[in-house]
């Protein structure tokens, strides 16, 4: 059952939750289904040891003990709701494509499937897949929801997500950003003291209307004058917003809200988003710059870094959660930023992560090993990020939603920077894909796309004392799909159709940047699907 | 000391760090217009059929071998540099066609500019609703696109917070509202009078009539939108309305009066708005905003003696900081950042000790910049500012410093300007070694500005030889680069700076003997600058030539306008380069000037024609 509901927003400017607008054209006409299919992507920096990652089952059904050996032990619990593709490669792989750096281009030719401009900060040159899913099936087509953790970044290495061509769409690293959104309950106290009011009034609504009313006189103002097209988009897309708070006033009836979205659902378990719970994860000055302890003169930078993190992150899952509970997005990303030195949860390093990654702990590639034990140290991490992503899987599986759970309705991928950080491939990529997307894709399975057995990778053939011997090579061979294919599999699973009805068959170009897109056979992988 | 990070900062394509050891890659294609070293015929592209910006005679697809034998003769005029208003950095005259570059009519407060904004104008540094963070803590990301939903609902949260904070304070109340409103006398036209006084402020322009009126409706109702129509709580709607208003949100540039020429000269309130968002990134003070008053902003003199005034108060150092931190890959995740030795070789070094290199080497940019100092005094000046925890680096007692970075001028023959500097030499050098490499590459394509390009894949995992003849690391790196396919880039360009600089160990110490075998460092070499092989023997003559490199100095230039015009290398901007390249080449030129000569473009006072 669906009903009205009120989210109160900042002074009253009553905000309604979103709704199915008729405001923008929308491609998923096949979404027919009253349940939201949502695309998640968590996304982590350098790589892993990929032959502690891969479950042993290289093509076949995934057992628990299959993921107890390696580094995916926390998932075990949800293997019946996971599916490892084995086989794909990601695009501009460091000197396949382009040669500017492994890292800019992995980032920001991972989700845009496009090269990266060196000109331009060398953000990619087209839009990324979680826009492009977000503007086909997010209520009023709205942005994606990109969130982090740490310090907020505008810098190639930190954004996979590109609003526009050469136009970067950073992460929000504050939880206390999105909660305001999403409940509106920060609201003013009044001017002379007393307590905070939280029951929706009268005078909040008017308060509202006042300000919309302000604000898109403004906004009209300027729409009236003569702007480059780029400007004028951006009028028109604030008044759009502005829009799209004042239909949910006005009440014409089409503005809907899943019935669990109350403050009620948000603060008891499994989210227990309360404020402070978020307070306690957001930041309280400015986060650490550098990758090392006891930064910034005192220790608050170092501390907002672990608090960030470890609760902060936490939170932002959520708020993810409560996100899809709310049908605010169902676009996400989640991803974690690459140059931080982990001293949390255990983890004491003296060395940021990059530079773990690569073996000699700094910025340095190739050559010798430098550091020692620095196996066992990247084994922290990557089994750090394993337990951070169970927990999301085993949050969103606890949330019921109509015959399933949240997870079932979901295709939700972690998806890897790199395979191995020191060798910089991007082939025989670790992914695993969390939910079926409402039986979409098959689960509980293990499916090799490509030709060959796939390759466990070298990463542990070296370095295994950490400090001396020659790094040489740790990458993989083989698994060289586009991973396109396996994004155009993505947007029909989430209810993505071409105009005339048919399934979406190509997304972005491979490693042949110029005319021709490298990708000899276009289409979804249906070797994923359940062929529902 | 200020706080150096929470300077504007523009989102800076910082040193790639992973490729190799180079120090930061850009991808420049054959045959794009080199930025300015002017080698000649194709000289500056060692790597392939570039031509450089000079005349290029030949396609220059033997690199430095092509240039090397016809250098001489190819070498565009002006290679003489100082005095002659073009250097070799300057393209051919036909080359360049300077313009105005289009520019966003509306673009956003960044959230640095945000935070300063509101500072300068309600006095409010941090939020007490919300842990007293920065107001922009609690907005989205900056970005570029279109405001989003999440951003646009999280400027509404923040300015309610702000106007509940500012009313709740009697001190900060009076920045908004100095009366106290009634009905009937004195305080009947208090609100007005407050719409007006706080809306130009606001907007950085006065308000239109029909802007006043919406506003002033704000007030008419103020019963009906707030609880119990309190003037406090009348002026926090206020308050609210006002920042929640895209004219305060924008930066608005849309005077429309053509000038005939197709372009549009900014009226004086959007040329105050862009000298305090260039110089101080933040909004103009009360001198500037009644100079805009009097339409007093209109003529290159009138702006500059503003900028001449503004770059002297302190608001300007933020500026001038976040400047050399773009200029020089400095920031959050870069190598600056980073730097990490290991403990047992350098006991001296530690991981804590880092943000006292940077703020030593931001202290450095800050003093030569305010204190009458030159493009060219950066690389020569002996000036370094020392505390205990830095002072065994530079070969000084930590007895004699405490914790405060203290002034000292050092040894000009082993330490003259900013590269040989503690956090440069950490930075670009390894956990357990020095690196050439990385040195070099970063003096190369970052300070002269010669475009080398990306090394090939694979180059990265080239090993070192350490066989025993090669008993220094130069000799390591000599030889590990001398394959065909790296000795061009590599021994000509990249390794001769990057041997210099060996003179600096990994941890920045003054170093004449290698510390794992005692051999002599080497510091002589025969480096490609500005096209010409030069002989140094050692980092004071490297210094002395980079100083005086048209190459180094173009860069430097080409970076301010960069930086302060917000778009990169754009080609319209090549004739203010131009000027400014031959003014730092003729010497004397302080950075305070060039700075305030940004101002004085026809790019700076007026905009360009719309294409819709």
């Amino acid at each position: 059952m669906k009903r009205r509901v009120f989210l109160r927003g900042v002074a009253g400017a009553a905000l309604a939750a979103p709704f199915l607008s008729s405001l923008h054209e929308k491609k998923a006409k096949g979404a027919a289904s009253t349940t939201p299919v949502r695309n998640v992507f968590f996304y982590t920096h350098n790589g892993c040891l990929t032959d502690k990652w891969f479950p042993k089952t290289t093509n076949g059904a995934l057992t628990a003990s299959d993921l107890m050996a390696g580094t995916l032990a926390p998932l075990a619990p949800y293997v019946s709701k996971l599916m490892v593709p084995r086989g794909f490669r990601s695009m501009n792989q460091y000197g396949s494509g382009q040669t500017i750096d492994p890292h800019d281009q992995a980032c920001g030719s991972k989700l845009t499937c496009a090269p990266i401009d060196s000109a331009n900060k060398r953000y990619a040159t087209a839009v990324s897949l979680d826009h492009v899913i977000a503007e086909a099936i997010n209520p009023a087509g709205k942005d994606p929801l990109v969130l982090s953790v740490g310090a907020a970044s505008t810098s190639i290495k930190e954004i996979i997500s590109f609003s526009a061509p050469g136009t970067a769409f950073p992460a929000t690293v504050n939880p206390t950003t999105v909660y305001n959104q999403l409940t509106g309950l920060f609201g003013s106290a009044p001017a002379t003291g007393g307590t905070t009011t939280v029951t929706p009034a009268d005078y909040h609504v008017a308060r509202g209307k006042s300000a919309i009313d302000l604000v898109s006189g403004d906004l009209n103002r300027f729409k009236a004058l003569k702007m480059s097209g780029a400007d004028q988009k951006r009028i028109a897309d604030w008044l759009d917003l502005l829009r799209q708070t004042e239909t949910g006033m006005g009440g014409m009836g089409t503005m809907v809200s899943p019935s669990s979205c109350t403050s009620a659902t948000a603060m008891a378990p499994p989210l227990n988003i309360t404020q402070a719970a978020v307070t306690a994860g957001s930041p309280t000055g400015a986060i650490a710059t550098g990758a090392f302890v006891g930064t910034n003169n005192t220790g608050t930078g170092a501390a907002n870094l672990a608090t960030s993190f470890t609760l902060g992150g936490d939170m932002m899952m959520n708020l993810i959660a409560l996100s899809m509970i709310c049908d605010t997005n169902r676009s996400i990303i989640m991803l974690y930023p690459g140059y931080v030195t982990f001293n949390w949860d255990g983890i004491m390093h003296t060395h940021d992560h990059h530079g773990l990654s690569h073996r000699t702990g700094d910025f340095s590639v190739g050559g010798s090993c430098g550091v020692a034990n620095v196996l066992d140290m990247i084994q922290q991490i990557d089994s750090w990020y394993a337990g951070k992503f169970a927990k999301l899987v085993g949050l969103l599986d606890s949330i019921g939603e109509g015959d399933g759970t949240l997870l079932d309705h979901t295709a939700t991928t972690w998806l890897p920077e790199l395979s191995d950080g020191a060798t910089h491939n991007t082939n025989n990529l670790p992914i695993m894909i969390a939910g079926s997307a409402n039986g979409y894709l098959k689960t509980g399975q293990v499916i090799n796309v490509d030709t060959g057995t796939p390759d466990a990778g070298k990463s542990t053939s070296t370095c295994q004392d950490g400090s001396s011997g020659s790094i040489g090579y740790t990458g993989s061979m083989g698994g060289n799909t586009p991973i396109n294919k396996l994004y155009v599999t993505l947007m029909n699973a989430v209810g993505m159709r071409n105009a005339d009805g048919s399934k979406i068959t190509t997304f972005g170009v491979m490693d042949g940047m110029n005319a021709n897109p490298g990708i000899s056979n276009p289409g979804e992988v249906t070797s994923l699907t359940t062929g529902k | 000391m200020p706080n150096w990070k929470a300077g504007v900062l523009v989102a800076a394509t910082f040193a790639a760090g992973c490729t190799g050891a180079i120090g930061s890659s850009s991808d420049t294609p054959a045959g794009s217009k080199g930025n300015g070293a002017g080698q000649g015929s194709g000289g500056s592209q060692p790597s392939g059929s570039g031509n450089g910006s000079g005349k290029a005679s030949g396609s220059g697809g033997s690199g430095v071998s092509g240039s090397a034998s016809g250098g001489s003769g190819s070498t565009p005029s002006g290679t003489g540099g100082a005095g002659t208003g073009v250097g070799p950095g300057s393209p051919p005259s036909g080359d360049c066609t300077p313009g105005i570059a289009p520019t966003s009519q509306v673009p956003r407060l960044t959230n640095a500019q945000f935070d300063r904004t509101i500072r300068d104008l309600l006095g409010v540094s941090a939020l007490s609703a919300s842990g007293n963070v920065l107001p922009s803590t609690l907005l989205a990301t900056d970005q570029d696109g279109s405001m989003t939903s999440l951003a646009w609902s999280s400027h509404q949260t923040v300015a309610d917070m702000i106007a509940t904070q500012v009313i709740g304070d009697a001190t900060l109340k009076k920045k908004f509202i100095s009366c106290t409103p009634s009905t009937t006398g004195a305080g009947a036209t208090c609100f007005h009078d407050t719409i007006v006084a706080f809306g130009r402020k606001a907007f950085r322009r006065p308000l239109t009539s029909d802007e006043v009126t919406a506003f002033t409706a704000v007030v008419t109702n103020g019963a009906q939108i707030t609880a119990t129509g309190s003037n406090d709580e009348i002026s926090q709607a206020l308050l609210y309305m006002f920042l929640i208003s895209p004219s305060f949100i924008m930066r608005a540039e849309i005077t429309g009066n053509a000038d005939g020429s197709g372009h549009y000269p900014l009226s004086s309130y959007e040329v105050a708005s862009r000298l305090s968002y260039t110089l101080w990134g933040s909004t103009p003070d009360d001198t500037l905003s009644a100079a805009a008053d009097k339409n007093q902003l209109t003529t290159p003199a009138q702006i500059l003696a503003q900028a001449q005034r503004m770059i002297q108060d302190p608001k300007a150092h933020d500026m001038v900081a976040s400047f050399h931190q773009y200029y020089l890959l400095m920031g959050t995740n870069t190598r600056w950042d980073q730097a990490n030795k290991d403990p047992s070789l350098f006991p001296a070094f530690s991981q804590a000790i880092v943000p006292d290199m940077e703020n030593e080497t931001l202290t450095f940019f800050d003093k030569v910049a305010f204190g009458g100092g030159t493009f060219q005094d950066l690389l020569l000046s002996p000036k370094a500012y020392v505390n205990a925890s830095l002072a065994p680096l530079y070969g000084l007692k930590a007895a004699d410093y405490g914790t405060d970075l203290k002034e000292v001028t050092l040894d000009s023959a082993q330490r003259p300007g900013f590269l040989t500097r503690l956090a440069f030499l950490n930075a670009y050098s390894a956990y357990n070694r020095t690196s050439p490499i990385l040195r070099g590459a970063f003096i190369t394509k970052q300070v002269l500005a010669v475009p080398i390009g990306s090394p090939p894949p694979g180059a990265d995992t080239t090993p070192l030889p350490s066989t025993a003849d090669l008993d220094t690391n130069r000799k390591q790196v000599d030889q590990q680069t001398s394959a065909s396919a790296c000795a061009t880039c590599h021994h000509n360009f990249i390794n001769p700076p990057g041997f210099v600089m060996e003179a600096y160990n990994t941890a920045g110490a003054w170093q004449t003997k290698e510390a794992t075998t005692g051999a002599p460092i080497d510091t002589v070499v025969d480096a490609m600058i500005d096209g010409q092989l030069v002989h140094l023997n050692n980092p004071a003559e490297l210094m002395a030539k980079i100083a005086a490199s048209p190459g180094a100095q173009q860069q430097y230039a080409n970076k301010w306008v960069s930086y302060a015009y917000q778009r990169e290398g754009d080609p319209n901007d090549c004739g203010t380069v131009s000027n400014l390249t031959a003014k730092i080449s003729a010497g004397g030129y302080t950075i305070a000037n060039l700075i305030t000569d940004l101002t004085q473009t026809d790019s700076f006072r007026m905009r360009a024609e719309v294409t819709p």
